[in-house]
């Protein structure tokens, strides 16, 4: 009887000092209950390490246009700490797209982004590069679809195209003889504008004609000569329309030389610092574009956003760029800038 | 410890029985109801504690929302490319233009972010170029312009800045919680910096999301950013003040307990991974337990109530057992002192009940066996002690010789032979110790011839009859009962009388008193008798004190003591007196017959007696 008294007290005894010890050893401030696990932020930081590279390939080198979309692929690759290679063309031609493509596959470069001459030459050299598990996205001139995995493009083509036919019919009274120069007739987003110009001219502007349609390339001097002729070959012409953004510099220029500032509406594609000094003496009436730096910068920033396996969303808020529309698989920057004598100093690209 | 227990052994049985029922039932029972309410709050805490931050995490995923959209908000600019176009200026050719760009930019923001209603925007300010464009709810001060200098060629920064009441002197009246957006419209065309947009915010709408968290309204709910700045505070007076426990906070994902005794708090936190805010969530314990304490303090009450009746009565039960056993302790000492004359109430028929009876009834038959055997017997002794002292008196002896001595010289040699042989019968007699119980007849030849002898000395002064009214042959008495009567009616009779004539009858006769039949001797003299007091002495004190003692009456006195010591006080010496004419002494002793002196003298019994004589009586 005793004894098993004298061992219950014991093992009570022993119980409050194991219990005491165990207490005392802890960090008595705090008893945590419940925990949720985080292991989230391992992964994340493990992706970061790794520094992507993109090759961006514009239409051609050396140009305004692309010198700008340049600058903002740059700003985006600093702010990203991505590696960007940004190498076009000398002319605007498939054959030297697909030599340079080709050199970045061999460099095994995570993303290619091509703005493509021609939708179909590209075909066989970028399902290469996806091949090679490289992706390819197009941006200012698609391919066809089954080459890339989305298409980034500036502008609505169909807004875009009837936009500038708009500005042709102010500038001309909507009636008269026009012509429209183009810097290919192959490349899809010039023949998508193309198109809708077309479009709403038959819908709305039945007094304007269009007598001519122009390729210079994507070479200001050709397009300057080029102008002249159709200036001296249409002595009633009412209108030219650039549809690439070195043209209507150089018809601008042309109207100029020719002492037609005024009678002969220009309108197109060009950035406003190409087309100052001809928006301000009147040689030229509306130049319309986008920024082609925001469109270097989105690139960029898509491109990386796909290597992380994010694509682009309809309405997404893209930092630096702004909200962005996807459709299918087209991704459209914005809507179109119209540069006229009153506004052009604003702009800087 | 130990020592305690070895101890314990020692201790008295009350204090044991108390301690064993404590044991036994108070601490198991105390030990079961701690563990139960230990193990029951315990698992409400765990209850809570991964229920709250659940919740937490919901009302944050909706924090976050709310904030997802309020981010948004400054993207409503770029709706208008003129005011962008404004907000690309940098110079102005006179007041007026600037003027209408303010006032145009102004009433845009209005229109935007003031006027659509539920908007939780207070304010929204633009530095663009040395410009402040703004739009307000409330009046405010404080707006500091120098604060956030801006320069166009800075990279914008695309992300949006949140600052906190406290890292800004704007104040709004009223003095709402805020919190301030601060973002930096970049020119997306340009790739520039157009200029810096801050939208404060009301805070207010939290409040909701806040109630809805705190049922109980006894929580304390904050939102504070990684830093351990509080953005938002269910006491509104910490609103902006820093949690210095931020560094110190064990986790910022779940929930845990504070070790502060009775301020501990169960703490639960949700950190949103968009904004790496932290909400919290801090409740008392005691609030959290509060139907649980109240059930435990019920239950101690209860408990106390239970303790306190079930010892009293263990306390009654042990001492219903221990007090009993330490009167018979205290009873059991008085009986050990001498004291036979206890009685210990039984008050039960349990083992304490048989217990009193058996000791009451042992301490009777001690009584009984000390009244019957010891101190009879011890007294008894002490009386044949005396009686042998007398049986041969010296004086007697010397006496008797010088009367033989003088009859040897008056040559009276017949005399001499008689009385040789009469004294020698008489040490015979004496000497004949063995048996205590004779037949009368032998006690009357031996007081017969002490007679003669005095007779013979004496001569004609002396004379005696005995008479004899049974068969002394048939009965017996103790030895010495009547020598000592004889010797003193001799002793006083001489000395005053010049003659003295001694009578002894023996007679049976029936004592009407208690019916029984007594043999009596009756010795009569006719000595100088008894004074009246001195009789009233005597008797007195063969009633009171039978005491043996060595004084006048000494030999009266030691057979009446001897009679009622063997046969009871209603047997012994009678003495009746008349002064001047003689005294008269009875001994009276019950009838014993032959046949029963063996038994009698093995056990003097009374009944036996009682028995065998009632007969006669009748």
């Amino acid at each position: 009887m005793k004894k098993i008294v004298l061992v219950c007290l014991l093992t009570v005894l022993a119980a409050y000092f194991v219990s005491g010890c165990k207490n005392g050893l802890e960090n008595t401030k705090y008893k945590i209950i419940y925990s949720k696990n985080e292991t989230d932020s391992e992964k994340v930081e493990q992706q970061k390490e790794k520094s992507y590279t993109i090759a961006i390939i514009p239409k051609v080198g050396g140009i305004p246009y692309f010198n700008e979309a340049e600058i903002g692929a740059m700003e985006a690759a600093k702010q990203l700490n991505v590696e960007v290679f940004f190498e076009g063309p000398d002319v605007a031609d498939s054959e030297q797209q697909i030599r340079i493509i080709e050199e970045f596959i061999e460099k095994r470069v995570d993303v290619i982004a091509v703005s493509a001459n021609d939708p179909e030459d590209l075909l066989p050299v970028l399902n290469r590069a996806r091949n090679e598990n490289i992706k390819v996205i197009t941006w200012d001139a698609d391919t066809l679809p089954e080459a890339r995995e989305f298409f980034i493009n500036m502008v609505h083509p169909e807004t875009l195209g009837r936009h500038i036919m708009d500005t042709l019919a102010w500038n001309t009274g909507e009636e008269g003889d026009y012509i429209i120069m183009t810097a290919s007739l192959t490349a899809a987003n010039l023949s998508e504008w193309m198109h809708w110009m077309l479009v709403q001219q038959e819908e709305f502007y039945p007094q304007l004609n269009l007598i001519d349609v122009a390729e210079t390339g994507e070479d200001p001097g050709e397009a300057y000569i080029q102008s002249l002729k159709m200036l001296d070959k249409y002595p009633d012409l009412k209108g030219i329309i650039g549809n690439g953004s070195i043209i209507a510099p150089s018809a601008a220029q042309a109207v100029r030389e020719k002492n037609k500032s005024g009678e002969v509406a220009v309108v197109g594609l060009s950035p406003p610092t190409s087309m100052r000094e001809f928006l301000k003496d009147g040689s030229a009436q509306v130049a319309t574009l986008w920024s082609p730096k925001r469109l270097g910068y989105l690139t960029v920033v898509l491109a990386e956003q796909l290597l992380q396996g994010k694509y682009p969303e309809d309405w997404q808020d893209v930092p630096g760029v702004g909200i962005i529309r996807v459709m299918d698989d087209v991704v459209i920057m914005g809507e179109p800038i119209d540069f006229t004598a009153e506004n052009v100093d604003q702009y800087d690209f | 410890m130990i020592f305690n227990l070895f101890k314990f052994r020692d201790y008295r049985l009350l204090s044991k029985l108390i301690m064993t029922y404590f044991l036994l039932t108070v601490i198991p029972m105390a030990l079961l109801g701690y563990l139960a309410y230990k193990q029951y709050t315990s698992s409400i805490e765990k209850q809570a504690g991964e229920y709250v931050p659940l919740l937490l995490e919901q009302a944050h995923e909706n924090i976050d929302n709310q904030f997802y959209e309020i981010k948004k908000l400054p993207n409503l600019v770029y709706n208008s490319s003129q005011v962008i176009e404004i907000l690309r200026k940098d110079s102005y050719e006179n007041k007026s233009g600037l003027l209408q760009d303010e006032f145009y930019v102004n009433s845009f923001l209005t229109r935007t972010y003031i006027s659509s209603g539920s908007s939780p925007v207070l304010g929204v300010f633009i530095l663009s170029n040395d410009r402040t464009f703004k739009a307000v709810k409330a009046d405010f001060a404080g707006l500091d312009e120098h604060a956030y200098p801006f320069s166009p060629d800075v990279e914008p920064e695309s992300k949006e800045t949140v600052i906190l009441p406290h890292q800004t002197s704007l104040r709004f009246e009223g003095n709402q919680p805020f919190i301030m957006l601060k973002r930096q419209l970049a020119d997306y065309d340009n790739r520039g910096n157009l200029g810096t947009m801050f939208i404060v915010i009301d805070l207010t709408f939290l409040s909701n999301i806040f109630n809805n968290l705190n049922i109980e309204n006894k929580a304390d709910i904050w939102l504070m950013n990684g830093e351990g700045s509080i953005i938002f505070h269910t006491d509104a007076s910490l609103i902006g003040a820093v949690d210095e426990n931020i560094t110190v906070y064990p986790l910022l994902n779940g929930s845990y307990r504070t070790l502060q005794g009775d301020n501990s708090r169960l703490v639960s936190k949700n950190t949103s991974e968009e904004s790496g805010w932290i909400l919290s969530h801090s409740i008392l314990l005691k609030d959290l337990t509060e139907q649980t304490d109240l059930m435990r303090n019920v239950t101690v009450f209860l408990f106390i109530i239970f303790v306190i009746l079930s010892t009293s009565v263990s306390v009654v039960v042990a001492w219903n057992v221990s007090r009993p056993l330490y009167r018979l302790t205290r009873l059991m000492k008085k009986v050990e002192k001498g004291n036979f004359y206890v009685d210990l109430p039984v008050n039960s028929n349990d083992e304490i009940g048989l217990l009193a009876n058996s000791f009451n009834s042992m301490i009777l038959e001690i009584r009984n066996l000390i009244q019957q055997n010891y101190q009879i017997q011890l007294r008894q002794k002490e009386a044949e002690l005396y009686a042998l002292q007398f049986q041969i008196n010296p004086h007697f002896m010397y006496n008797t010789l010088e009367t033989i001595g003088m009859a040897v010289e008056e040559g009276e040699n017949d005399t001499v032979v008689k009385m040789v042989t009469l004294l020698g019968r008489m040490l015979r007699y004496s000497i004949g110790n063995k048996e205590k119980f004779v037949p009368v007849w032998m006690e009357l030849t031996h007081i017969k011839d002490y007679l003669t002898i005095q007779e013979i000395r004496f001569e004609e002064r002396l004379l005696f009859s005995i008479t004899e009214e049974i068969n002394t042959a048939a009965f017996f008495t103790p030895k010495f009962i009547i020598q000592p009567i004889v010797e003193n009616a001799i002793k006083y009779g001489l000395d005053t009388k010049e003659r003295l004539e001694i009578s002894i009858v023996i007679r049976q006769h029936c004592d009407l008193l208690n019916g029984r039949d007594e043999i009596a001797f009756i010795i009569t003299d006719n000595g100088p008798g008894i004074t009246e007091d001195v009789l009233t002495e005597l008797n007195k004190r063969f009633h009171s004190n039978p005491e043996v003692n060595r004084d006048g009456q000494f030999g009266l006195m030691n057979v009446h003591a001897r009679i009622t010591m063997t046969y009871g006080e209603q047997y012994g010496l009678k003495v009746e007196s008349t002064v001047n004419s003689g005294t008269s002494v009875t001994v009276t002793i019950p009838v014993i017959r032959v046949e029963n002196v063996h038994s009698v003298l093995e056990r003097i019994d009374e009944n036996d007696c009682r028995k065998n004589e009632r007969c006669h009586c009748r």
